[in-house]
C-alpha cells in the first residue's frame, strides 16, 4: 500500500502556500486537503451548457435527458469563425449563414492547430453566440445566467499549461460560470451508449457510465489524433497526434487544382464544399489512378468512371455548386458555342473536372509521404500510441476502436482504416472499427450524458467559489487530476 | 601508375529528363533537413534523393497547406456599438488576468517556442519524452527488491509533486492477484492441454491502471506521430496530372508521368532548380 505520510507533507506544503498568499481569505481547516473541504459544502448549478469547440465548428448546447437522436436537437453548430467577405465586411459565428457570397471570403479563427489561442477573437464570438440577448444563434443555445450555469469544455489532448490557464481564467473570470469542467474532447465519446454500436450485449445499469476501454480516432479540421480512453480518462501516454486534418486536405486540394485548372487560391470555403461533395478514400489506389489517367479515360463508360465534373457556384445567378457525372465532350461542345445548342446557362458555367484529385486528397491521412511528411498514416499511428501501453490493453483497444469527426464523414475512410488496421495489427487480436452514428455531435452527445450523471460530473468540476477560493493554478491541477 | 581521365558527360546529349531509379527513400530524412557545414559530405554516402533544399521545399508546402488564407489577412474583431457594450454593464468588471490574456499577439507558434524552451531548461509541468516501459520495468522491479511498500509510495508522490511521470510498469505485482483477475470460464478436462493454453497477457491490475491513469500529459512535439518503423519507399507522383511521377526532370527534379506532361512541365512551370 501507499504509505500517506509523503502526501500528507505535500498538502500541508500546499496550504502553507495558500495561506501564504491569500491571508484575508478564510483558509480551509488546517488537515483537510482542498477538495475534501470542497465536497462538504459545495454546489454544482443543475444546468449543464456543454461547449465542444472545434476549430471548424462549435457545437454547444444544454444539455438534456432525451436520447441521442433528440438531444441532438439542443445543439447547435456555430462556425468558430470571423470571416471578411469579398465586400469586406466582417462576420461572427452564427451570421455566417446570412453570407451568399463565398467567392474570396478571408477567415480569422480563434482555435489554432486545436487550441484555443486567440481570446481576442474567441471572446467576440461566444459573446454574440451565447450571451448577447438578440444572439444571431439559436436561441435554446443562450445562456442567460452564466452564474447558474456549469459549463463543460473540451479541449484538444496534449494542450499547453499556459493556454489551459487562459481558458480557465477567461471563462471563470470574464463570464463568471457557476460550475466548470475541462476535459478532453475524445474521452468525451466513451460517455455515449457505445455497446450497440460494437453489436456488444447491453448492460443492465440505469445509471450512464462511461465504457471500460475505447480507442477514440478523432479526426478533426486542424489534426487527427489517436486517444486510448479508460473508463472515462484519458491514458495519457498512449495519445497521439498527426499534424493532418482537414484543414490541409482542402489546402492540398485547392493547391492541385488552381495548378490543373482554374486558379482556387483564395476559395478556402468553396474548396471545402468541393471536397466535402467529392472526396473518398480508395481502397486500391493503384487500380483507381490507372482508371483515372488520362490515357485510360477515354475508353471508360462515363458513368462507371470515376471522374466527375463540380459545376462551380454563381452568386450572381444564386446557384449553389453541385456535381454531374463528367461529360467528355463538354469542352468541345463549348467550344462551338452557341451552334452546339447549349442553352446560355451552361455555356456561362465554369466546371471544375475532378479525376484522381477525389482520391489522392484523403489518401494523406493515410499515408501522409504523399507529401513527403515524415510521419505515419492513421492505422499505424494506432498501433504507436498502443505501443507505450502495457500489452495486456492492446486487445482490449483494439477491439473498439471508435472513429469520430468530421473526417469520418468521407465515404471509404471506414472501410480503408479497418484493412489497413487489420493487416498490421497482431493476429490474435479482434479489431473492430466503427464510426460513431453522429461523429460531428458524438463528444458533446457524449458530454450530455455526462452531465446527467450529477455524481460523476461533480467529480471533475469546480464551483465559482472554489475557484475564487484557490486560484487558476489550482484549477488547472484540478482538471490534471492531480489535486 | 594510374592515368587520370575526364570521361565525355553523356548526360549532356540526353534531353532534360531522365528515368528516375527507385532507390530507397528515406522519409526520415524529409522532415528533418540535416544542416551544417557537412551535410553535403553526410548526404553524399546516404544514397537517397532527398537534398536538404527539397527537405526545405517540402517543410515549406507543409506550412501552406496549414494556412488559413492565402494571404496574410488581418480581420479586426467589430468595434462594439455603445448600446450594446452597455447590455455588457451587467457583467463584473474585466480582472487584470482577462486584460491580459485579451491582449495577448502570440500566436501559437509563440507559445509553443516557450514551452519548448521551458522544457529544455527543465522547468517544464509535461515530461518531455516518453518513457520506455522496458527500461522503467527493470527499476521498478529493483526498488521492490529493497523496500516494496513506502519506497513505491514515496516515490510516487514525488513524482506528483515535481510533474515527472513516473513509469510505471510493473509485473511483480502480477503474482499476487492473478488467480482474481484470470477470466471467470466453464471448467472443462481440457483446460490443462498445453495445445489450446491461450497466452494473451493479462490484463494490468488496478493499481497499475490508477497509475497509469495519474501520468501527466506528454508535451505538444513529444505527442506527435514519429515516423514509419519499416522504410517502405516513398510513391511519386506526376507534378502535373497526378499519375504516378516515372520521369525526372534533370534541372528540378520534380516528376513526371509521361513526355507530355514533361513538355508542359518544361514550358511553363520549369523556373525552380534543386
Amino acid at each position: 500500500m501507499i504509505s500517506d505520510q509523503p502526501s500528507l507533507t505535500a498538502s500541508q506544503l500546499y496550504h502553507q502556500a495558500i495561506m501564504g498568499t491569500s491571508r484575508s481569505r478564510a483558509p480551509p481547516k488546517a488537515p483537510a486537503t482542498p477538495t475534501q473541504h470542497a465536497e462538504t459544502s459545495r454546489h454544482l448549478p443543475k444546468n449543464t451548457f456543454i461547449i465542444d469547440n472545434g476549430a471548424y465548428m462549435m457545437k454547444a448546447g444544454y444539455a438534456s435527458t432525451l436520447p441521442p437522436s433528440e438531444a441532438v436537437s439542443a445543439c447547435s453548430q456555430i462556425p468558430n469563425t470571423l470571416v471578411k467577405t469579398r465586400d469586406n465586411k466582417i462576420v461572427v459565428g452564427a451570421q455566417l449563414s446570412t453570407v451568399t457570397d463565398w467567392n474570396e471570403a478571408m477567415f480569422r479563427r480563434p482555435v489554432e492547430k486545436g487550441y484555443i489561442v486567440n481570446w481576442e477573437a474567441e471572446r467576440e464570438i461566444w459573446d454574440q453566440s451565447f450571451f448577447e440577448e438578440n444572439a444571431a444563434g439559436n436561441q435554446s443555445s443562450r445562456i442567460a445566467n452564466p452564474e447558474d450555469t456549469t459549463l463543460i469544455l473540451t479541449e484538444a489532448p496534449n494542450a499547453m499549461p499556459i493556454l489551459q490557464r487562459h481558458t480557465d481564467e477567461m471563462v471563470m473570470e470574464e463570464w463568471g460560470f457557476g460550475g466548470y469542467t475541462r476535459c478532453l474532447g475524445p474521452t468525451l465519446n466513451a460517455w455515449n451508449e457505445i455497446h450497440s454500436l460494437f453489436g456488444d450485449p447491453l448492460t443492465k445499469t440505469q445509471d450512464a457510465l462511461p465504457a471500460d476501454c475505447l480507442l477514440v480516432v478523432d479526426s478533426g479540421y486542424s489534426h487527427t489524433t489517436v486517444t486510448p480512453v479508460y473508463k472515462g480518462q484519458a491514458l495519457q501516454r498512449g495519445i497521439r497526434r498527426l499534424d493532418l486534418g482537414g484543414k490541409h486536405l482542402t489546402n492540398y486540394l485547392k493547391e492541385i487544382v488552381s495548378m490543373r485548372q482554374y486558379n482556387m487560391v483564395d476559395e478556402a470555403y468553396i474548396m471545402n464544399e468541393v471536397k466535402e461533395a467529392v472526396c473518398y478514400v480508395s481502397n486500391d489506389f493503384g487500380g483507381d489512378l490507372e482508371k483515372t489517367w488520362k490515357a485510360n479515360r477515354k475508353r471508360q463508360a462515363a458513368e462507371d468512371g470515376i471522374v466527375l465534373d463540380y459545376v462551380l457556384p454563381d452568386p450572381n445567378a444564386n446557384k449553389k455548386g453541385f456535381i454531374r457525372p463528367h461529360d467528355p465532350l463538354m469542352h468541345a461542345k463549348k467550344k462551338k458555342g452557341a451552334v452546339s445548342g447549349l442553352s446560355a446557362e451552361v455555356l456561362s458555367e465554369d466546371v471544375l473536372v475532378l479525376g484522381n484529385e477525389r482520391f489522392t486528397v484523403p489518401e494523406l491521412l493515410f499515408t501522409p509521404g504523399d507529401i513527403g511528411m515524415n510521419s505515419t498514416g492513421i492505422p499505424d499511428m494506432i498501433l504507436q500510441g498502443l505501443s507505450a501501453l502495457p500489452p495486456g490493453l492492446h486487445s482490449a483497444f483494439l477491439a473498439n476502436v471508435l472513429v469520430v469527426g468530421g473526417n469520418a464523414l468521407i465515404p471509404g475512410f471506414m472501410q480503408r482504416l479497418e484493412t489497413e488496421l487489420r493487416q498490421i495489427a497482431s493476429a490474435e487480436c479482434v479489431v473492430r472499427v466503427r464510426r460513431a452514428e453522429d461523429p460531428v455531435h458524438s463528444a458533446w452527445l457524449g458530454g450530455s450524458r455526462l452531465a446527467s450523471n450529477q455524481e460523476e460530473l461533480s467529480k471533475v468540476a469546480i464551483t465559482r467559489q472554489e475557484y475564487q477560493e484557490y486560484g487558476s493554478g489550482w484549477a488547472g491541477r484540478r482538471f490534471a487530476g492531480i489535486v | 601508375m594510374f592515368r587520370v581521365e575526364l570521361l565525355q558527360d553523356k548526360s549532356a546529349a540526353t534531353p532534360g529528363w531522365s528515368y528516375a531509379p527507385t532507390r530507397g527513400f528515406d522519409p526520415t530524412q524529409a522532415m528533418a533537413p540535416t544542416l551544417g557545414r557537412k551535410r553535403n559530405i553526410r548526404d553524399a554516402g546516404k544514397g537517397g534523393d532527398i537534398s536538404s533544399r527539397q527537405a526545405n521545399a517540402i517543410a515549406r508546402h507543409i506550412s501552406e497547406l496549414d494556412r488559413e488564407n492565402q494571404r496574410d489577412v488581418s480581420i479586426p474583431v467589430p468595434v462594439k456599438q455603445a448600446k450594446e457594450a452597455g447590455a455588457r454593464g451587467t457583467r463584473a468588471k474585466t480582472t487584470s488576468a482577462v486584460r491580459r490574456i485579451l491582449q495577448s499577439q502570440k500566436t501559437f507558434r509563440n507559445h509553443l517556442d516557450d514551452e519548448e524552451a521551458a522544457i529544455a531548461l527543465g522547468t517544464g509541468t509535461v515530461a518531455a519524452n516518453i518513457p520506455n516501459p522496458a527500461k522503467a520495468h527493470r527499476v521498478a522491479a529493483a526498488r521492490r527488491s529493497s523496500t516494496p511498500a513506502s519506497t513505491a509510495g514515496r516515490k510516487r508522490s514525488a513524482a506528483v509533486a515535481t510533474g515527472v511521470s513516473t513509469p510505471a510498469e510493473t509485473d511483480a505485482e502480477t503474482d499476487v492477484d492473478e488467480e482474481e483477475r484470470k477470466p471467470k470460464l466453464i471448467k472443462s478436462e481440457y483446460d490443462n492441454d498445453p495445445l489450446l493454453k491461450s497466452y494473451a497477457p493479462l490484463m494490468p491490475s488496478d493499481r497499475l491502471m490508477q497509475r497509469l491513469l495519474a501520468e501527466p500529459p506528454l508535451s505538444y512535439n513529444a505527442s506527435r506521430v514519429k515516423p514509419p518503423s519499416s522504410a517502405r519507399p516513398g510513391r511519386h507522383f506526376c507534378c502535373m496530372c497526378g499519375y504516378w511521377g516515372k520521369i525526372r526532370c534533370k534541372s528540378c527534379h520534380l516528376r513526371t508521368c509521361s513526355l507530355d506532361c514533361y513538355k508542359v512541365h518544361e514550358d511553363s512551370r520549369c523556373g525552380a532548380f534543386f
